[in-house]
């Protein structure tokens, strides 16, 4: 049966810490100055003292119904089998169409590879082979999981069943795999 | 994805273009880990990080003898396999073109930052002509010694041990030293944990775990606050811990009277455990009597916590007892007598017992104290020495110069293994007791890392000698006469590293690739070789790490190949072990505690300073209006005055800025992002303005380690503020240096 991967980030277990951000490089040796993922900091909010901060950890939000996908005009970016939004950068010629297109920012121009980059849930080199993603793998604070939604054992649909989780901007019907649990946060 | 792999083989294969380029280090051509994967899978080496000094495990990802990937370590459960930032920026640091990859010797004026390569020999050779030099004329006892804490200090401090010098020291008291001091003066040793997972009720008096992170006690606050545990953060600035609990901005300063209130409404609610303060512990009735006095009223005028505040922490705390507990900090030095502060925090944590249960403190268990346990003295043996026979080393003709460890004087309160690393500055500068003409510094940056930059670099200046051994040009490298480059730890073998908790844990450094820079040494060789050169190689009684590990091992009845196949062992099968885990009346002597009791009265301090067997309340001034307490902290993605030059973390963080509470900031006319001139009164530092409602209005903070001086670390040069350029040279009572009393003006630039 397909997978339907999904990352669920708990907002009020991430302490910002970077880890996440430095793992992926690493992993997808992602060039200087360039990110397929960081966590900044949400606030300050408020008025001393009573101040709320709180982390958002920022990548591809793997959309069901890709916008990135619909406008390419060389189909290098794609769903793969598990419903992973990935680029072939064989196929990409950097046009930036998917750039534009996509409402959170998440794509750039890899430097070294001149084709559009972004997350894409470690999948070649990781979760293909059963491991969890970079970000997730060394997660400090705890507030990443991922998984199979499909499999009612995993982590992602546990915490999906017992948290509200909200997407990022639904109003753009992009339906997607990232989840965002505020509870204690907001 | 071939095509993108071959465009990189292309790139990187260029010849020596990228290496320049490629600010990085990670991804240039010394390690491509796309044309390294065509030819071999990755393997993995366990061993022990070293991008702050917490020391996680690590699983070291090397393909084709390239670090490609660092990763935490699987197979430990108190990291659960993770790491931070910094250990994931490991090879970044690995491979930076800017690591010094030769010794050198200083040929201009100091600061002139004129330097010669040269051969280790010839490195060798000046040294240990000066040091004789300076023996002959001076004595061996003016050459000192300094290490930020690690595995090879037993060699570095060997030189100082075998030419006659009483004078080591460690970075320790720019840090948690008075922590130690309060440890030692409370349970007769500093080996003292927590089990934050376990506890049900956090108080954390600016310890900043999620900013100055070490790992598994990220994961065990985490676990706590995960299940429900109340974390209250008392702190001037409003961290990102405070922003996982309920921030309390207490006034700068003050900390010790909040504690002391603590106590006082515990005793008068009757909410401590009598008890356990009977069976464990000597000197209460005089707590009883120092406390008397200290009312939540008091304190709500001393700390600016409201009264009715204090009465429900106090409540809460009791009420989670005896899995509750209050943090004895990490970076503690703030104030002179900052050593009563945690004594303090300690004696009101025994109020609760919260003494070897879980969610409580703990002796830490190594071998030695398993042993007193007929049921746990089965799980493991003690390591042994690593040196074979060594010859008896010379008696220092003097005493050290800040006095430490000297009975029934005020040095008794300073740890001999630390010392009070201030009193170098002083004593090159006055003379006093008796001058330093010659310093010795390893992987430690007393220009950033000890307070009164200028004031340090004008001692610096006045040396014979001063040696460096660094991995980067750091700002005391800068001025030195000889600096000697390590390797790092991906590239070397370090002593065994005993990392016990509530289980023996002993952990493994070893090299996960040949060396990078061919002429560049681990520390152990360095020392052992410089050793030699001296004339002193018959203390250095090794061959090599492989046979010192081995002899260190033997006796625990362990094998080195053991050691590296998980890089660390625990005994199989041990469950954490708490003395009073199963029954709350058992024995549960701290080591070393005096009368094996837990000394809320401190015989050992009283001797040293007379009334101070007790904590007791000391009034430190508050900033007039005008005028800001300057207060510092960690952050994340960056270690002490160590990674602001690894090309990743000097990316996600190049510089820091002064934080400012928005109305203090409209009262100046300085707006966020404004540049400005920061002013002690003696010395003053320009930077940038982040005006925030996450801080104190009399309080202004900035991040530590940044506004580097040395032109040589040439990403995080200049960039950002300098605190100890600001913070005054000041020697506290227990030897700490004091960084929370400076005040400071700000103006715009
Ligand atoms: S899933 Fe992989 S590619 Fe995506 S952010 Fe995490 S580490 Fe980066
Ligand atoms: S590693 Fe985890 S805790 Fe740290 S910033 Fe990333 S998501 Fe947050
Ligand atoms: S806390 Fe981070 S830098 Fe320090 S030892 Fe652990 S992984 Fe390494």
């Amino acid at each position: 049966m397909a997978k339907q991967y999904v990352m669920v980030i708990q907002a009020s277990k991430c302490i910002g810490c970077q880890a996440c951000t430095v793992a992926c490089k690493f992993q997808n040796e992602v060039p200087e100055g360039q990110y397929r993922t960081k966590s900044p900091a949400v606030g300050p909010t408020g008025t001393y003292p009573n101040v709320k901060l709180y982390f958002e950890k920022e990548a591809c939000q793997m959309c069901k119904n890709a916008p990135c996908v619909a406008v390419c005009p060389t189909k290098a970016s794609y769903h793969n089998e598990d419903g992973v939004v990935l680029v072939d950068s064989n196929k990409c010629v950097g046009c930036k169409y998917c750039m534009t297109a996509c409402p959170y920012d998440a794509r750039f121009i890899n430097e070294e590879t001149g084709a559009a980059d972004k997350c894409s849930f470690c999948y070649e080199h990781r979760v293909s082979q059963g491991e969890k993603p970079a970000c997730v793998s060394t997660c400090v604070g705890g507030a990443l999981s991922f998984g199979d939604l499909n499999d009612p054992n995993s982590d992602v649909k546990k915490l999906l069943d017992k948290y509200k989780a909200e997407v990022r901007k639904p109003e753009f019907g992009t339906h997607p795999n990232v989840y965002y649990i505020y509870e204690g946060v907001k | 994805m071939k095509r993108r792999q071959f465009l990189k083989g292309v790139l990187y294969g260029t010849g020596g273009t990228m290496v320049a380029l490629g600010g990085f280090g990670t991804f240039t051509k010394l390690a491509p880990q796309a044309v390294a994967a065509a030819k071999e899978e990755a393997k993995t080496v366990f061993s022990t990080c070293e991008m702050c000094t917490s020391r996680c495990t690590v699983a070291v990802k090397v393909k084709n003898d390239k670090v490609v990937k660092v990763e935490g370590n699987p197979h430990d459960g108190a990291t659960a396999g993770t790491i931070c930032a910094r250990g994931n920026a490991g090879p970044s640091l690995l491979y930076d073109p800017q690591r010094i990859k030769k010794p050198m010797i200083r040929t201009g004026d100091r600061g002139s930052g004129k330097f010669k390569e040269v051969s280790w020999d010839e490195a060798y050779a000046h040294i240990a002509d000066k040091v004789k030099t300076i023996q002959k004329d001076y004595g061996a006892e003016t050459i000192a010694f300094a290490s930020r804490v690690n595995p090879q200090d037993q060699f570095f401090r060997l030189i100082a041990r075998a030419i006659g010098s009483p004078n080591t020291f460690s970075h320790e008291a720019t840090c948690p030293m008075s922590r130690t001091t309060a440890l030692e003066g409370t349970f007769g040793n500093p080996y003292i944990g927590a089990d934050y997972g376990n506890a049900k009720y956090i108080i954390t008096m600016g310890r900043n775990f999620f900013e100055g992170i070490h790992v598994p006690m990220v994961k065990g606050v985490m676990k706590a606050v995960a299940n429900g545990a109340k974390l209250v953060v008392l702190d001037p600035r409003f961290s990102v811990t405070a922003a996982k609990g309920e921030w309390i901005p207490i006034k700068g300063a003050t900390d010790l009277a909040f504690v002391m209130a603590l106590a006082n409404v515990m005793i008068k609610e009757n909410l401590y455990d009598k008890e356990f303060l009977d069976q464990y512990t000597e000197g209460f009735d005089q707590w009883v009597e120092a406390v008397k006095d200290t009312t939540p009223e008091w304190a709500e005028k001393e700390t600016g916590i409201p009264k009715d505040k204090i009465v429900e922490i106090a409540r809460g705390f009791a009420a989670a007892r005896p899995n509750a507990l209050i943090e004895y900090g990490w970076r503690t030095p703030w104030t002179p007598n900052d050593y009563q502060l945690r004594r303090a925090i300690m004696i009101v944590n025994m109020m609760i017992g919260n003494w070897e249960v879980p969610g409580g403190y703990y002796q830490k268990k190594g071998a030695g104290v398993l042993a007193a346990f007929p049921d746990q003295s089965g799980y493991a043996k003690p390591t042994g020495g690593g040196f074979g026979p060594q010859p008896a080393a010379p008696k220092p003709a003097k005493g050290r110069i800040d006095g430490a460890g000297v009975k029934g004087t005020p040095g008794q309160l300073i740890p001999p293994v630390d010392g009070a690393v201030g009193q170098i500055t002083e004593s090159i500068l006055t003379g006093k007791p008796y001058p330093v003409k010659g310093w010795f510094v390893h992987r430690f940056n007393p220009v950033i890392s000890m307070p009164e930059s200028d004031r340090l670099i004008e001692a610096l200046k006045k040396l014979d000698l001063l040696v460096v051994c660094d991995v980067y040009m750091t700002d005391a490298a800068y001025f030195a006469d000889v600096v000697l480059p390590e390797c790092t730890y991906l590239e070397r073998y370090e002593p065994i590293i005993d990392q016990s908790g509530l289980v023996p844990k002993l952990q493994l450094r070893q090299p996960a690739v040949p060396l990078v820079y061919a002429d560049t040494k681990p520390g152990w060789q360095i020392y052992k070789e410089l050793g030699e050169k001296i004339g002193i190689g018959d203390f250095f009684s090794f061959k090599d790490m492989e046979e010192f590990l081995t002899r260190q091992l033997q006796p625990a009845g362990l094998t080195l190949d053991q050691l590296k196949e998980k890089g660390f062992w625990s005994p199989a099968g041990m469950k954490p072990f708490f003395m009073r885990g199963n029954d709350p009346k058992a024995p549960a002597p701290p080591t070393n505690a005096p009368n094996g009791k837990i000394a809320i009265f401190s015989h050992e301090i009283e001797e040293a300073v007379k009334g101070e067997g007790i904590p007791k309340y000391k009034q430190y001034p508050q900033p007039e209006e005008g005028k800001f307490r300057f207060v510092q902290g960690k952050v994340a993605v960056h270690t002490n005055a160590g990674t602001h030059n690894v090309p990743v973390l000097n990316e996600l963080m190049p510089q820091n800025s002064l934080w400012i509470n928005t109305q203090s900031a409209a009262k100046l006319g300085v707006k966020d992002g404004d540049d400005i001139i920061i002013s002690s009164g003696q010395y003053e530092h320009k930077g940038k303005a982040k005006v925030t409602e996450g801080i104190r209005p009399d309080t202004v903070f900035a991040y530590h380690g940044f506004g580097r001086i040395s032109p040589e670390l040439k990403r995080a040069y200049n960039k950002g503020i300098n605190d100890n350029k600001l913070i005054k040279n000041e020697i506290g009572e227990s030897g700490n240096v004091v960084t929370s009393t400076t005040f400071v003006t700000v103006r715009k630039a």
